[in-house]
């Protein structure tokens, strides 16, 4: 281990598809996990998050760049020696395999007491105790998870990589199986990559979250930073509901279709202000607009709005604070200090905000 | 998927262009029973025992001169008359041509064989048919041993197929047990040595490990190319040979004179019960022991004509010199208890 | 249309009710006599024996080859897909014929079990391919994160997966091993088949014929009831879609080459010697071979081949549609006794047949009605298969819909089901077609007097020891058969 606790180190990553001169899904892409941190890589499909994972499982060739564990050059360390565990999607069991022995699969070295030992403890650990000799087919989806996740552990990894694995489980199960999964792995300090295009489930678990873009990172920060201090405008819509509003800035304070609006201090210009909906005040004095649509999500309502030049605005109303209407005439503002992008900070942009 | 419907279709094409053709064709289809013929035409159905590359070509000299229609089905001679048992009165069969004297027998004592008119029968001397008249005798055929003659002299190999138990010949006998005239020589076996030595030379055979093979045919052509050193045949498939007999690898070995090796027996013909009125049939049986169909046998299939001045195959001895076992042929149509003991050893 | 299956089932399962019926006539005894002697043990025993070694054979030799194919990088990789499927083209009596031709004399025990492994192997190597074509390489990754090399995570981990589909395949290659008659005949092996014949043509007495027919029966059915059970097994538990299909590994040029050489190799045994030995032979005939006859022959191969075929897709559309859509123990009833002549051996039905016609048609006996009727009860199951699956993949809720606008149940079947399905129907029909035209013992038996097909004109020759005369008839067979089995690899690999 480094004397910084960076117990997973990429650097420079390219790798594609279809040898020397295939096109590249992963573009110079830089990740530091530290020992025991759940990092989320938040990206859509197509955006080379699983050829991500498996470059740093050893699973496909990396074209340039380096993958370092613990200070050691994994380039040519074969998979089975790396002491990464895997959870893809669907757990992808070992189907002719009982539950024990699916777990108790790479525990080789220890001998068959130890491992008995070993893999009851671990079934323990995630609630699948009784299921030992059950076979794959036999499980709910949630089990299977679970299992798949056990058998990671088995060999006491150092990371853990999981590839999308709650994306198959039903809604209401989703969010149990995780707090589980999360748990266990905290409990037993192992660091994890979590895979998803999820962006409440990379939010919700995780202590940094990386975005990745057309192979590229583009922000690698904590959750509440990349909620709101997003670096490019493709950022600011994919992390959550945005309403960008571009306008004049005397530095302190920028003209909007919606209002004066205040930033945190800078220099002079043209700036973009990303307004969340919760910033979004209806009722109060501000410019008059109308309301084009409302959308219940129980706890709140998401309104959308149109102002008289046509910019719309969504706003977010708690449930208790009234329910406007589709057509009325009501009036918005903006409450708070918003996160301005200097223009110049396109989609394509990289930032080098937050830690790295 | 286009390419393969298109093929599919294609395919069908063609396949019904074919199934048109032969509706139009004519010679592939099968008619029904000839009971049924075209007005005009007169047929005969035959079952024979020979081979069709044998009387085949006899057959056609017959439609040529007659004029009849005749439609043949070829098989054994056994598998025929265990067909005309079961099928009874119900054969469409008229007359039956067969390799060996036992099954004309078999199918005579089942009732299903009508009486032959006696000039018929008489043209053949009395020991070579039937008692009753119930089918005629047409050709002679000698029981020999073909042997590999690059490996044997003919002193070597024995006259008397007793001596074949023995243990030098293990492994080198080919036989054919599903062929009648092989099932005619072990019944004749039977009725001279009696049933114990018979059954005691049939398991001396077996434990010899002889090589099974479908017909005499095949025996001869072992024998011939080195894999087999001796083989039970009848005489006339080696003497029919197209290149002269005398220069082939396989050598005949005719049986001591007086004992059963040396059996002769006899190929038929009856008419089936129910073609009993049945001119075609009783025109066909003429035939066969005209001079031309004797001339025939002695000619192109080497056989031993029966039917006086008809000649003599070449590159065999004459008949009266083979000294055949002193039997009466219609005590080999106990054929069905030979077949039972073959089977019971294991030879079948 | 249960009715109409009903009758279809039925008519399928008569024969062999026949059969029971006629060894039942000769007495309790009898049939006691012949299953207790010592003989019919000694042609059961070769009978096992045989149908154990060449299951084995093509176990390994299937199961090496899909692996090979599959996963390792080889030039033209499409060409060893159907390279692995068309020895089904090549039936086993011509390739022992082939060999017989090369090598006269040779017969026993291992030339036929080299003979039917060659010609049985694909029944193993294509399910294998399909299997390992659509196997999920994700658990394969996983292994490799625990500890694994890539040899031993694949045979840890995606072989026993496939080794359900091996299974059943070699369960099929034990049904056609028990079944076949000419490559046993003419290799002179003395199994349970030729037993059956050699009763039949060389004694007097029907009864053994029946009974070891019988016997033979019982192994067959034996072998159906275990190769469903294992295919039921094989299916089941596969919950999990591939989320990754492995990718073929490149070895280096010595290595693929070596494994190219070994696949043609083999390759070469099954598909290009007995073509080579046959047009040797012909060439070294000297005289031209019987066009004419030749030609007929030809033509009523291919003619019985098509009426077959017609006759069994209109029998089996009902079976069927039955199958696919309606579930319930009827239907399975009568699903199973169609799937009866699956299992028969080609001289079972003959000799049942001819016991039949004997028996209760005999103004029937000998014509080729009979005939086709036979390739019916024996072929049937192909084609309810094919029908079965091209109608399942058809969706209820089309039919639904069509129904509901304005469409008769039957209307519904001409205008929606029945043209989507009829490719996949179609298909088992050429399939019955091609198999009708390969069949030699039932049409021994069964064919009317003067009829000769393709394949009895290569017994008849062989059977004279005329080498040269049978070698263009081979030929033939080869060629006619070859082609719907080349198309037939084909839709399997596309798909």
């Amino acid at each position: 281990m480094t004397g910084d606790g960076i117990v997973l180190r990429v650097r420079g990553v390219s790798a594609g598809y279809g040898g020397r001169r295939g096109p590249l899904v992963l573009r110079d892409v830089d990740l530091d996990v530290h020992a025991g941190e759940f990092v989320s890589v938040l990206g859509v499909s197509g955006s080379g998050k699983t050829t991500l994972l498996r470059t740093v499982a050893g699973l496909h060739p990396v074209a340039t760049g380096t993958v370092e564990m613990r200070g050691r050059d994994l380039a040519r360390v074969a998979p089975q020696h790396r002491g990464i565990g895997l959870v893809p999607q669907e757990g992808a069991l070992f189907g002719h395999l009982t539950v024990a022995r699916n777990v108790g699969y790479g525990l080789r070295r220890l001998r068959g007491p130890e491992r008995a030992t070993r893999v009851a403890e671990l079934l323990a650990r995630l609630e699948l105790d009784g299921l030992a000799g059950r076979m794959p087919h036999e499980l709910s989806g949630g089990q299977r998870q679970r299992v798949a996740l056990a058998r990671a552990l088995a060999p006491e990894p150092a990371v853990v990589l999981l590839d999308e694995p709650f994306a198959n489980l039903d809604a209401g199960l989703r969010a149990a199986v995780r707090a589980d999964v999360v748990a266990t792995l905290r409990a037993a300090g192992t660091a994890a990559i979590l895979i998803t295009h999820d962006q409440d489930e990379a939010f919700s678990v995780s202590d940094r979250v990386a975005v990745l873009h057309e192979g590229r990172i583009v922000q690698d920060d904590e959750p509440e930073i990349l909620y709101s201090a997003p670096a490019t405008e493709w950022l600011a819509r994919f992390v959550g509901a945005a309403t960008l509003l571009r306008g004049e800035s005397d530095g302190a304070v920028v003209d909007t279709p919606l209002g004066p609006v205040r930033h945190r201090p800078g220099r002079p210009g043209v700036v973009t202000a990303v307004v969340r909906p919760e910033q979004v005040r209806l009722g109060e004095p501000g410019v008059s607009a109308l309301v084009v649509a409302v959308e219940f999500h129980g706890h709140a309502r998401l309104v959308r709005l149109a102002v008289a030049d046509g910019t719309t605005a969504t706003a977010r109303v708690p449930a208790d604070a009234g329910a406007p209407r589709p057509g009325e005439a009501t009036t918005v503002s903006v409450t708070g200090t918003v996160h301005v992008l200097r223009t110049g900070a396109g989609s394509s942009d990289r930032t080098t905000v937050g830690h790295g | 998927m286009s390419t393969p419907r298109r093929r599919l279709a294609l395919l069908a094409g063609a396949l019904t262009a074919a199934l048109a053709l032969s509706a139009c064709g004519g010679g592939s289809t099968p008619a029904a029973p000839a009971t049924t013929a075209a007005s005009g035409d007169r047929t005969l159905v035959v079952y024979s025992g020979r081979e069709e590359a044998l009387v085949g070509e006899l057959i056609k000299q017959f439609e040529q001169t007659s004029g009849i229609k005749v439609e043949t089905r070829y098989g054994s001679t056994t598998e025929l008359a265990a067909q005309l048992l079961e099928e009874g009165d119900r054969t469409p069969a008229q007359v039956f041509l067969s390799q060996e004297s036992g099954a004309l027998g078999a199918v005579a004592a089942a009732g299903h064989l009508t009486t032959l008119p006696a000039d018929v029968t008489s043209a053949v001397p009395a020991n070579y048919t039937s008692k009753d008249g119930s089918w005629v005798g047409l050709t002679g055929r000698a029981r020999v041993i073909a042997y590999d003659s690059r490996t044997y002299a003919a002193d070597q190999v024995p006259g008397d197929i007793t001596e074949l138990v023995q243990p030098q010949w293990k492994g080198k006998i080919a036989i054919a047990p599903t062929n009648a005239s092989f099932q005619a020589h072990v019944t004749a076996l039977r009725v001279t040595a009696g049933e114990e030595a018979a059954r005691a030379w049939v398991q001396g055979l077996k434990a010899n490990e002889p090589q099974i093979h479908r017909n005499n045919t095949a025996i001869l052509e072992a024998v011939n190319a080195g894999t087999a050193g001796l083989g039970l045949i009848n005489h006339y498939y080696w003497a029919r040979s197209e290149t002269d007999p005398t220069t082939l690898r396989a050598q005949l070995k005719f049986g001591d004179p007086g004992s059963v090796s040396a059996l002769v027996n006899v190929t038929g013909a009856g008419i089936l019960k129910g073609a009993a009125q049945s001119p075609e049939a009783a025109e066909f049986v003429k035939f066969l022991v005209s001079p031309q169909a004797q001339k025939y046998f002695a000619e192109k299939t080497a056989e031993y004509p029966l039917v006086a001045g008809a000649g003599a195959p070449k590159a065999v001895p004459p008949l009266d010199r083979l000294g055949g076992p002193d039997i009466d042929l219609a005590q080999l149509s106990s054929v069905r208890t030979t077949v039972e003991m073959l089977t019971q050893e294991g030879l079948v | 249309m249960l009715a109409a299956g009903a009758a279809v089932a039925v008519l399928a399962a008569l024969p062999l009710v026949y059969l029971v019926v006629r060894a039942g006539q000769a007495g309790g005894d009898r049939v006691v006599a012949v299953l207790t002697r010592p003989r019919t043990w000694e042609l059961a025993a070769n009978t096992v024996l045989l149908v154990a070694a060449v299951c084995l054979g093509c176990l390994v030799l299937g199961v090496t080859t899909a692996v090979l194919v599959v996963r390792i990088r080889l030039p033209a990789p499409g060409l060893w897909w159907v390279l692995a499927s068309l020895p089904l083209a090549i039936p086993s009596y011509i390739t022992a014929f082939a060999w017989l031709a090369a090598w006269p004399g040779l017969n026993g025990f291992w030339p036929v079990v080299g003979v039917m492994v060659l010609a049985c192997t694909p029944y193993v190597t294509i399910p294998v391919l399909a299997a390992l074509r659509l196997a999920d390489a994700g658990p394969e990754d996983v292994a490799r994160t625990l500890g694994r090399g890539p040899v031993a995570a694949f045979a840890t981990v995606t072989l026993p997966q496939v080794l359900p589909a091996a299974l059943a395949g070699s369960l099929l290659v034990a049904l056609y091993t028990l079944s076949d008659f000419g490559a046993i005949a003419l290799l002179r092996y003395q199994a349970l088949t030729w037993a059956v014949h050699a009763s039949y043509t060389g004694t007097l007495d029907r009864v053994t014929a029946a009974v070891l027919a019988l016997v033979l029966t019982a192994f067959a059915l034996a072998m159906v009831l275990a190769e469903r059970r294992v295919r039921r097994r094989a299916t089941a538990g596969r919950a999990v879609v591939a989320t990754r299909r492995a990718d073929p590994v490149s070895l280096g040029p010595w290595a693929t080459a070596a494994t190219a050489t070994g696949l043609a190799a083999v390759a070469a045994l099954s598909l290009l010697l007995p073509p080579a030995v046959l047009a040797s032979r012909i060439l070294r005939a000297g005289t031209a071979p019987d066009w004419v006859d030749l030609a007929r022959s030809a033509v009523t191969t291919l003619a019985l081949g098509a009426v077959a075929a017609a006759l069994v897709v209109v029998l089996a559309v009902p079976v069927g549609v039955l199958a696919a859509r309606y579930r319930g123990r009827s239907v399975g009833v009568v699903e199973s006794l169609a799937y009866l002549g699956h299992g028969l051996p080609g001289i079972v039905v003959g000799l049942a047949l001819v016991f039949l016609s004997l028996g209760l048609l005999p103004a029937l006996y000998q014509t080729a009605p009979v005939l086709v009727f036979a390739y019916a009860v024996l072929f049937l199951p192909k084609a309810v298969g094919a029908t079965r699956a091209a109608v399942e993949r058809v969706p209820t809720s089309v039919e639904e819909v069509s129904r509901t606008l304005g469409r008769s149940a039957l209307g519904t079947w001409f205008a929606v089901t029945g043209r989507q399905a009829w490719p996949g129907i179609a298909a088992g029909g050429l399939l019955v077609a091609v198999t009708t035209m390969k069949e030699l013992p039932a049409t021994l038996m069964l064919r009317p007097i003067g009829l000769d097909t393709l394949a009895t004109d290569l017994w008849q020759h062989t059977s004279m020891g005329a080498y040269g005369a049978a070698a263009p008839a081979a030929l033939l067979l080869v060629l006619v058969a070859s082609v719907p089995a080349w198309f037939l690899s084909e839709r399997g690999r596309r798909r």
